[in-house]
């Protein structure tokens, strides 16, 4: 009896021990952020002397400097324009086709399949050029509905996802619609659409964090401040702060303060749903 | 139904098709044609474009900047994927262990793939800066190691960016190899137990080969997205010093969009695919044909 009791006292020991170093481990991962943090609330004096310590009084004119310095508001806005809209057209667009190609036998979707499919083998350096100079012969350019339209090509990764998910959608449902005289576009959106809604939460979730945290292509295709987004106006911010270190890192905050605020409140279904898209995809 | 194509049946189901095949159509098959024609002429914007040959492949292959990017991408693009497939599968085993915080670690763990590539590097910049405020020579000197160049020795250079990505991204990959490691049933384990197999055994011969379908798609998306890394080198190094971590986007860009060399930028590009293409379905081919041998 006591045997056994010291063996579990020692396997709890040994587990407290490795929780410890694990926890160790995640200061270490999240350091960067904590001297973040910590640089913004002093002087760059205070930054200069002793990076990591604690402020020794909380200094905000920091805060206050970078956040006049910079359009939050217009570009916050314009980021959540360019993200919701792709978001809808992406869905839409991707979710569709995935339902035909699904539900239809012909050769002919067989082979649009693997004509979408091979965008994945096209890396965005192949088609950067010619894709400026199309974009500049149809206006697009510094556009922000530009940026919408352009990345309605990107919808055959949402095709992708839904395509592996469809098949979990049973055909008879399809099959009742249709005796019951709704049309494909009414049995598609009124019955087959709200059962796809575990992939659409992963679609949602990976488009969110890779649209909201695009840098290339608004670099690419916007130039005007009107039409600057969180991550064009983080790049300015560099460029003009480039001496005062304790700004521009406030400003850094500001600009990752939305996603991390999103992150924090949905952090188990971001993680949950991201990782089972992608084991199942 | 097999066989036959009805219009009238088929109507409904193309329309729905049809957005999805116009966008795709326009934004990445056209260009990615555009892309091989002018690779073979002289084109700059104002001029009219002349048919050259292979005048702009000799010019990619002989500038050492191109070449020097296609190697740094290359060493990244296989570094990268290794190592944070070295850390993360032992970090999933150790998240699968059913202690306390594991929440807790989980979420720290995935934290730094929240902001953005290009802040992260930004951030790392200042940390790893050379003079005394860098807060990692700060924090060596502490230990008695003299302040090191990080982002200025070349070597260095490359190293500083594979750790920050490797930092960045192995908590999520991490958690990729999770939910796959929560999916393997638990009478393995069981049946193991009883055969007398423990601990890294266990590990050997049923965690890991039951990850196979992960380490596919995980590989896959850091292999993809290492390959094509722009954010990262940009805001960390700018592709310094000199060129030591300037990868092909960025001279793609340099070329293509700012010097209007579009000749030269496509067939920079063109290169590039057949080596990317090259690469991805190696690696797709080999990793599931593991994956069949291994179920």
């Amino acid at each position: 009896m006591t045997g056994s009791w010291t063996c579990g006292h020692r396997k709890n020991i040994l587990k407290a021990i490795g929780e410890i170093l694990m926890l160790a481990l995640c200061s270490v991962i999240i350091l960067p952020f904590y001297y973040l943090v910590v640089s913004t609330l002093k002087t760059q004096q205070e930054v200069a002397l002793n990076a990591l310590a604690l402020p020794q009084k909380i200094y905000l004119d920091n805060f206050v400097n970078a956040f006049h310095n910079m359009e939050f508001a217009h570009a916050f806005l314009n980021t959540l324009l360019i993200t919701g809209c792709t978001l809808v057209i992406v869905v839409v667009f991707g979710s569709m086709s995935a339902y035909a190609i699904n539900r239809r036998r012909h050769k002919f979707y067989k082979g649009i399949m693997i004509y979408f499919l091979l965008g994945f083998m096209v890396p965005v350096q192949t088609t950067m050029v010619p894709l400026f100079i199309l974009m500049q012969r149809l206006g697009l350019i510094n556009r922000l509905y530009g940026i919408i339209i352009l990345s309605s090509g990107s919808s055959t990764f949402a095709f992708f996802l839904y395509q592996g998910f469809m098949s979990t959608v049973p055909v008879e449902l399809d099959e009742s619609a249709h005796i019951d005289g709704a049309s494909v576009f009414r049995t598609y959106w009124m019955i087959i659409f709200p059962l796809l809604k575990p992939i659409t939460v992963t679609m949602a979730i990976f488009h969110v964090m890779g649209t909201w945290n695009d840098f290339l292509t608004p670099f690419l295709f916007l130039s005007s401040r009107e039409n600057s987004t969180l991550m064009l106006e983080m790049y300015r911010g560099v460029g003009e702060f480039v001496n005062d270190w304790p700004t521009m890192m406030s400003s850094m905050i500001i600009i990752i303060a939305p996603l991390v605020i999103f992150y924090i409140f949905a952090q188990r279904f971001i993680i949950e749903g991201l990782t089972s898209g992608a084991v199942k995809g | 139904m097999k066989g036959k194509f009805c219009l009238k049946v088929e109507f409904p189901y193309l329309l729905f098709i049809l957005p999805t095949f116009v966008a795709y159509t326009i934004f990445s098959i056209y260009p990615l044609f555009n892309s091989f024609l002018y690779a073979f002429t002289n084109w700059n914007g104002f001029n009219v474009p002349k048919f050259v040959g292979i005048k702009n492949f000799r010019t990619t292959f002989s500038d050492p900047v191109m070449i020097q990017a296609l190697s740094n991408t290359i060493i990244y693009s296989i570094s990268v994927p290794i190592l944070v497939t070295l850390f993360a599968i032992p970090l999933a085993v150790i998240l699968n262990s059913g202690m306390k915080t594991r929440n807790l670690q989980r979420a720290i763990f995935f934290f730094p793939s929240v902001p953005s590539a290009l802040i992260m590097g930004y951030i790392w910049s200042y940390m790893l800066n050379s003079s005394s405020t860098g807060v990692i020579n700060q924090i060596l000197s502490f230990f008695g190691v003299k302040p090191i160049l990080w982002l200025a020795t070349p070597r260095l250079a490359m190293l500083s960016l594979i750790i920050v990505s490797v930092w960045g991204s192995t908590g999520w990959h991490a958690c990729i190899y999770l939910a796959n490691i929560q999916s393997i049933p638990r009478e393995y384990y069981e049946a193991a137990t009883i055969d007398g197999a423990t601990g890294f055994k266990r590990f050997r011969y049923i965690t890991f080969p039951m990850l196979a379908p992960s380490m596919t798609i995980s590989v896959m998306l850091l292999l993809t997205g290492s390959l094509k890394v722009f954010d990262l080198p940009f805001s960390l190094t700018s592709g310094g010093p000199g060129y030591a971590t300037t990868m092909v986007t960025q001279i793609i860009i340099a070329r293509g969009v700012t010097e209007k060399l579009y000749g030269q930028a496509t067939a920079m590009s063109t290169v590039f695919f057949f080596i990317i293409f090259v690469i991805t379905a190696l690696q797709i081919i080999i990793m599931k044909k593991r994956e069949e041998n291994l179920q």
